[in-house]
């Protein structure tokens, strides 16, 4: 799948004023894949993509897209990308087939060519009953998929997605992954995706960059950061009845306070104390006459591992109690 | 595809889009339809004398808005930021956008001399005087609403901005009075105005005589402005057009 580079930052920088947006940020994106650029609100992520597209120009570092750098050949570059940024922001009194003709006119296709990738996108993005729409008369989960249709119609070599399903309800975000993936997928589009949320990433990104206060602070894939939480283990029991919030003062335990997530109980631990809690819990329990009805361990997810990179950086402010 | 060829793409949307926007209408045609009107009721004798000028007046309304009125609009909407994302030389957007903007004013500027002609027997002397001084007006006047739509947020604001230079400029450019009956020391000023010269152009393309010894000298003149406000545009859109 992966291969060559298509994008090479290296010691990228920008300041608003006082503030340090990005801090000699650097990664590479390979040609072909889904590369997830996570982070808090107030990261960088949207600084960043607009470095990237040419919307914002950079202080320090070097910027490679293609091979061509985007602040000394902007129209080549731009030819090759296609944006999606946070809020979807098409011509709202234009039909939805307009708004695509007219982007295909901006990125120079002929006639034939507009009206052909218009229709094949409208296919795609099921919104070929909606050709005739306003896009301003669209739903919010719609526009998102227009505005992404949009950022395709002139074949772009790689997509850049700002938070993509923020603020769409669980059945729209679930479609435009999956679309996110065909288009990946079946046109070899290489995706740029900023987000931050976790299980957006960990279910797209074959690789994943964590930037927080304009600086990076973890790359590789989910596995790869996962494993960064060294040894670190969750625990999730389910009990047949109530018990004491005291139990969880086990020697074992990490992480975050535990906490009932539909009748289960949720904890991390150091994997090689595993041992130690799950006998604390067995000898609790049997005193107490409730019985352990379910038990799944497992490593941390890419959610887990994100919250504990973040906390390196915050030294003095623990999450345990 | 050429980057004219796109420059074009933008204008027809914009003319689709904004054509019957409200306050386009309002300053555009029906401000100094009334108002000439209104002169001619209380003097037919002397609406000719300022036809000029209020024909100038028209296309400096009308030009300024459109571009002033769609740009900011864009930026609101967030829609500029497409122009911007898209593979366009800054100067393929303020081409498209001037474009646009100058066609309206245009259009609207011969609707109302096409109405003076039938309503009140409007002739011109000189006509291909008359459509280069109209020509040259609208370009400008364009580019003048699109420097101005850079430096502000909201459309308010733009048309705020407009109003600040437009209404001076009727003063000094001898729209209501003729250049020759202003203060001396106005005259000076009047020469720093660019709708002096378009005034001055149209002037002879109706009558056939100005207040100055030659056409050459508005037509060189308003070629210089069209020229600096090219350059200021580009200026400015470097500048601003990302922030």
């Amino acid at each position: 799948m992966a291969s060559a580079n298509i994008i090479h930052v290296t010691g990228l920088s920008k300041s608003f004023g006082s503030l340090k947006a990005l801090d000699n940020v650097s990664f590479v994106v390979r040609q072909g894949e889904i590369f997830g650029y996570l982070g808090p609100n107030g990261a960088g992520k949207t600084t960043t993509i607009k470095i990237l597209c040419g919307l914002l120009p950079r202080q320090s570092g070097e910027v490679s897209i293609g091979g061509l750098d985007i602040a000394e050949e902007p129209v080549r570059v731009k030819q090759r990308l296609g944006v999606v940024p946070d809020e979807s922001n098409l011509y709202p009194e234009l039909t939805c087939l307009r708004n695509l003709d007219y982007l295909g006119e901006l990125y120079g296709l002929s006639r034939a060519a507009r009206r052909a990738r218009a229709t094949e996108l409208l296919g795609i993005f099921d919104l070929t009953d909606k050709k005739a729409t306003p896009f301003g008369a669209l739903s919010r989960g719609l526009k998102r998929r227009l505005t992404i249709a949009a950022a395709l119609v002139h074949a772009p070599e790689i997509l850049f997605l700002d938070e993509p399903t923020t603020g769409l309800d669980v059945p729209s975000a679930k479609a435009l992954r999956a679309l996110i993936q065909r288009i990946n997928q079946q046109d070899g589009v290489t995706v740029f995706l900023t987000t931050h949320n976790l299980f957006e990433a960990e279910a797209l990104c074959h690789y994943v960059q964590i930037i927080h206060k304009g600086q990076a602070l973890a790359a590789g894939t989910a596995q790869e950061i996962r494993q960064r939480v060294t040894g670190r283990k969750t625990l999730e029991v389910t009990f047949d009845g109530p018990v004491p919030g005291d139990w969880w003062q086990v020697p074992g335990y990490r992480g975050r306070p535990p906490a009932p997530v539909n009748g289960r109980w949720h904890l991390e631990t150091a994997g090689q104390e595993l041992h130690q809690v799950l006998a604390f819990l067995l000898v609790r329990a049997e005193a107490a006459g409730v019985k352990i009805i379910d038990l799944e361990a497992g490593g941390a997810n890419l959610e887990e591992a994100f919250l504990a990179i973040l906390q390196e950086q915050r030294p003095g402010k623990e999450e345990n109690p | 595809m050429k980057q004219w060829r796109r420059a074009l793409a933008i204008s027809r949307k914009d003319i689709v889009s904004y054509y019957g926007k409200p306050p386009l209408i309002t300053w555009g045609l029906m401000f100094p339809g009334v108002l000439l009107l209104s002169i001619y009721l209380k003097d037919p004798g002397t609406y000719l004398q300022v036809s000029p000028g209020i024909v100038a007046m028209t296309l400096l309304f009308a030009s300024t808005s459109m571009s002033a009125i769609v740009i900011t609009f864009e930026k609101r909407a967030g829609t500029f930021q497409r122009l911007l994302l898209a593979p366009l030389h800054l100067d393929t957007i303020i081409l498209g956008k001037t474009l646009s903007a100058a066609a309206y004013g245009l259009a609207t500027t011969l609707i109302l001399v096409l109405a003076l002609a039938i309503l009140l027997g409007l002739r011109l002397t000189v006509p291909g005087l008359f459509a280069i001084g109209l020509l040259l007006g609208a370009v400008l006047f364009a580019l003048m609403g699109l420097i101005a739509s850079m430096v502000v947020k909201e459309v308010f604001e733009a048309m705020t901005l407009m109003n600040f230079f437009r209404f001076p400029l009727l003063f000094i450019s001898g729209v209501f009075m003729p250049w020759a009956k202003l203060p001396a020391w106005l005259k000076p000023l009047a020469w720093l105005s660019p709708l002096t010269h378009i005034v001055e152009l149209l002037e002879y393309g109706l009558t056939g005589r100005s207040h100055f010894p030659s056409p050459w000298l508005p037509l060189g003149a308003s070629l210089a402005f069209l020229v600096l406000a090219a350059g200021a545009a580009h200026v400015t859109f470097q500048r601003r057009a990302y922030l």
